[in-house]
């Protein structure tokens, strides 16, 4: 893969570009997909391509192809981003590609388990989950989810000597399920493993799901109130994606989207808040030796007992600013040029278990999965969501569950409310968190 | 083409034992651009060429995509595909069966009035950088504005063991505008979406000074609004607001997979869930619009599907699979977002019919309540909970137009809330989207105006 990188980068100098890029990427997955209650749909899909992205007189161009059969295949490629280039308005801030420089080994980010499964195998565990998922109730309906093993290799070239090769393996079963008594019918709860070596409990994932489902069951409403709110990491998961991961972006500092401009220093959280972007953390859905311009993933400070300390950039941004790549440039395969994105977004933390958490807990709400996340308002980081659902505590204890609660407020008034984090660590996505508690937050009852 | 599809659906059921085999090439050209402020990010061009197969084999599906049309590559793949569907099908209860299909043989051309494909990128970036101009240009307080554009052209090739070919163009046209203004602490945002399958002549219709202006001026407008009151309130919808209310709170509902996943719609066929005034469809005829085609990913003719008519429930949106297990014929709604994944059920043109009543008068009978005319997302869960964010907002008070909101969101359940539509206007508008499940799929949705006599609305303040 390098050999076909470095030659696409060889093939664009020559044709006259200026700075030259080549991304290789390859994904190989199986999925064994249960559908309304039963195992009945399975695929195998590989996915390969190139990606070269090219500057001619300081315009950026880009092309891409998933058919790679020869060299005339590569010519081709290269000449579309040259065009692409050449009919493009030159960038000033554009201050070329990366340098090469040494790459950390990653920790727990392959595993050849896991490419050795073979299709009975995975047959078996998404059985497994489904048997245990159906024997918590009767109510319960799972209705979608399987199990996906997938190897995926990338490399990278670039006109000033950078090259690059990583390799990993990632596996993740899941199931959704329901629960339906009479007419009444739950939101949709969900559970799921995912790592990059293997190690699943699929009747631990089917029993989970099909217990919250069970206990969303019966509801009552809850009151319209400011009040103590504990986000679990799926709540989180998708709150952060859409505010406060933006609001660190330095390509949104830079462009005057971020309330974060010129807090670099400064208190823009409760105390107990610590966050690193951690590109190397072991075992991390997003974690590889070099970012999607072969600069090398590192860990990065962002927020420390409070305090911002960091912004994360790429090499553009980075060079813009005077400064050095975090290591963030992030691609969609061989589909598209970097972008800026956390890699393991790395909440620290803290030392109350789930119990304790609950425990301390006199009137409020937890909150599993969040509906409309997506609308929240990218830069100034206000939300107005569904909590689907959200169950009562009162005295420490988990009451009843409540549906179509809203939740409304802002990311940045709700960093600073945070009162506990807890010890109970898990990744999801591009998301390493415990759960987290916030005071003050408006809960809009139906 | 034809032969080669042919063969490999044949190799399936011949020699592999699938019931049902299905072979789908694309080819496909696709020229992307992102443009932020006054500056091009990059222009970007593609190839995408795969092919997708899928069979059915003792009940299961088995599915497999390759990034090629070579012969031995797609043998591989097809037997990989029926192997994989029979050791699934050993646990299965209930095997799965095809609705009947007519079978088809067409060709599909799209007629551009300006092929995107033959617009030179230098005129792309040309009017794209008119309406980051014109946004910037509008007022100080626009900090920062991004287009993202892309067109797509190519076509796609379908073949089954029922015998249907279809060769069908593809053409897509789309950008996302987005503004952002920042005044005294206060940060606001703003976005805008086009998009056709008819042609760059787009453009002509939305011109780009004009796109400009209209996304930055809702940024700005933004800056000196307030927080809305969270409570219920009588709200009158626009409709763009009423399309992603119309997809995401009942759309979703009505896609028969969902349905049968538990989701509230299927215990109510036939029967009355909302008020006489509530009509919707799910069209995939109407032409140009950014959700039509004529055939889906099943080679089945894309219909217009009556969903609700004044109140009750009439029909769902299907594919082969599930029209089989409902004993109603399939619709069209088989998408597949490109060669990697296989087909599942997606929305079309999915809107609400109009009547008979003017903005002034579905206004004039709100005493305290909202105006929402435009939306930022929206999402819907089985349970019949719905949320749709809105971008743009207004109070009303005692039946005119107050000042403008922020943020706020509209949730409740489909069930109840479509009983409380007390308004439907005589106007009509489709607004381009896309729709997330697993897969991207292209749809339209719009509607009249419309006014609810309550829903619960999200506000901090």
């Amino acid at each position: 893969m390098i050999g076909l990188a470095e030659n696409a980068v060889k093939a664009a100098l020559r044709e006259g570009a200026q700075d030259a890029e080549a991304y290789v990427y390859e994904g190989q997955a199986s999925n064994i997909g249960i559908e309304l209650g039963q195992i009945s749909k399975t695929n195998r899909i590989i996915d390969r391509g190139l990606g070269i992205r090219v500057t001619a007189n300081k315009a950026v161009g880009f092309a891409y192809t998933n058919i790679v059969e020869d060299q005339k295949a590569v010519e081709k490629v290269v000449s579309g981003a040259l065009s692409a280039a050449r009919a493009s308005k030159p960038d000033p801030d554009w201050n070329g590609l990366p340098e090469k420089k040494t790459y950390a080994e990653t920790k727990k980010t392959f595993d050849k388990k896991i490419l050795s499964l073979t299709s009975e195998e995975l047959v078996n565990i998404a059985a497994t989950m489904l048997d245990a998922a159906g024997q918590v109730d009767k109510r319960v309906f799972p209705i979608e989810g399987g199990i996906g093993s997938a190897y995926i290799a990338n490399a990278i070239a670039n006109s000033n000597g950078v090259t690059g090769f990583n390799r990993g393996t990632v596996i993740e079963c899941s199931v959704a399920t329901l629960a339906k008594e009479g007419s009444s019918v739950t939101p949709v709860c969900f559970e799921f493993n995912a790592g990059r070596t293997y190690n699943l409990d699929p009747a631990w994932i089917g029993r989970e799901a099909a217990k919250l489902a069970v206990s969303a069951l019966k509801t009552k409403s809850v009151e319209t109130k400011s009040g103590k709110v504990i986000l679990t990491q799926f709540a989180l998961q998708d709150l952060l994606a859409y505010t406060l991961i933006n609001a660190i972006r330095a390509d949104s500092v830079q462009r005057d989207q971020s309330p974060f401009k010129g807090k670099l220093g400064e208190k823009v959280a409760s105390e107990n808040l610590t966050i690193y972007d951690d590109g190397l953390f072991a075992g991390g859905l997003r974690t590889w030796a070099f970012d999607g311009e072969g600069v090398p993933h590192q860990k990065t400070p962002v927020i420390e007992k409070g305090i911002l300390k960091n912004f994360l950039y790429d090499n553009y941004s980075a060079r813009k600013d005077g400064k050095e790549s975090t290591g963030n440039a992030s691609r969609a395969g061989y589909l598209s040029t970097p972008g800026i994105d956390t890699t393991n977004f790395h909440i620290m933390p803290g030392t109350k278990t789930s119990q304790e958490m609950l425990n301390e807990v006199d009137d409020g709400l937890i909150v599993y999965y969040l509906q409309g996340a997506h609308s929240s308002n990218p830069v100034s980081g206000e939300f107005s969501v569904v909590a689907t659902p959200a169950w009562k505590i009162k005295n420490g204890e988990i009451t009843h569950c409540s549906r179509g609660v809203m939740l409304a407020g802002n990311i940045f008034e709700l960093l600073k409310n945070i009162s506990a984090i807890g010890s109970n660590e898990r990744q999801m996505g591009q998301l390493i968190s415990p759960w987290i508690q916030v005071e003050n937050v408006r809960v809009i009852g139906q | 083409m034809k032969d080669l599809l042919t063969k490999i659906n044949n190799m399936a059921t011949q020699k592999f034992g699938a019931k049902y085999a299905e072979a789908r090439a694309q080819k496909l050209c696709k020229t992307s651009l992102t443009l932020k402020e006054e500056r091009v990010e990059a222009a970007k061009q593609g190839i995408e060429n795969g092919v997708a197969i899928r069979v059915l084999v003792n009940g299961a599906w088995g599915f497999a995509s390759v990034g090629s049309f070579d012969d031995a590559i797609l043998e591989g793949a097809v037997s990989d595909a029926c192997r994989m569907a029979k050791l699934a099908s050993a646990r299965l209860k209930t095997p799965i069966k095809l609705a009947d299909a007519k079978v088809v043989t067409d060709c599909v051309t799209s007629k551009p009035k300006k092929n995107p494909a033959d617009i030179q990128m230098e005129d792309k970036i040309k009017t794209i950088l008119s309406v980051n101009k014109s946004s910037l240009g509008f007022d100080k307080r626009i900090k920062s504005c991004s287009v993202d554009y892309f067109d797509l052209t190519g076509n796609n090739t379908f073949a089954n063991s029922d015998g249907t070919f279809i060769e069908q163009d593809k053409l897509y046209v789309w950008a996302r505008l987005t503004a952002s203004a920042a005044s005294e602490g206060v940060f606001s945002f703003s976005r805008e979406e086009i998009g056709s399958t008819a042609g760059y002549e787009l453009f002509d219709a939305q011109v780009p000074e004009v796109l400009g202006v209209k996304v930055a001026r809702l940024a700005i407008e933004q800056l000196n609004a307030k927080s809305p009151k969270g409570g219920k309130f009588p709200v009158v919808l626009g409709p763009n607001v009423v399309g992603v209310f119309v997809h995401e709170a009942f759309g979703h509902l009505a896609e028969a997979d969902l349905a049968l996943s538990g989701g509230v719609l299927a215990s109510n066929l036939g029967k009355k869930i909302g008020s006489d005034l509530v009509t919707f469809y799910d069209d995939g005829t109407i032409e140009g619009a950014f959700g039509a085609f004529k055939y889906d990913d099943e080679g089945v003719p894309s219909h217009k599907t009556l969903l609700i008519k004044d109140g009750v429930v009439t029909g769902l949106m299907h594919n082969r699979e599930t029209a089989q297990k409902f004993k109603a014929q399939p619709t069209g709604n088989a998408r597949a977002e490109d060669f990697r994944v296989e087909p599942i059920i997606r929305m079309r043109c999915t809107y609400m019919a109009p009547r008979d009543q003017s903005f002034e008068e579905l206004i004039k009978g709100v005493k305290s309540g909202y105006y929402f005319k435009s939306f930022r997302g929206g999402q819907a869960n089985l349970d019949g909970t719905f949320q749709v964010g809105i971008q743009e907002g207004y109070e009303i008070v005692n039946g005119e137009l107050g000042g403008a909101v922020r943020n706020a969101s509209i949730s409740g359940n489909t069930l109840e809330t479509l009983h409380k539509v007390d308004g439907v206007g005589k106007d009509f508008m489709l607004d381009p989207g896309r729709c997330g499940k697993g897969q991207t799929a292209f749809i339209s949705d719009g509607g009249p105006h419309i006014r609810l006599s309550e829903v619960v609305v999200g506000g901090s303040a």
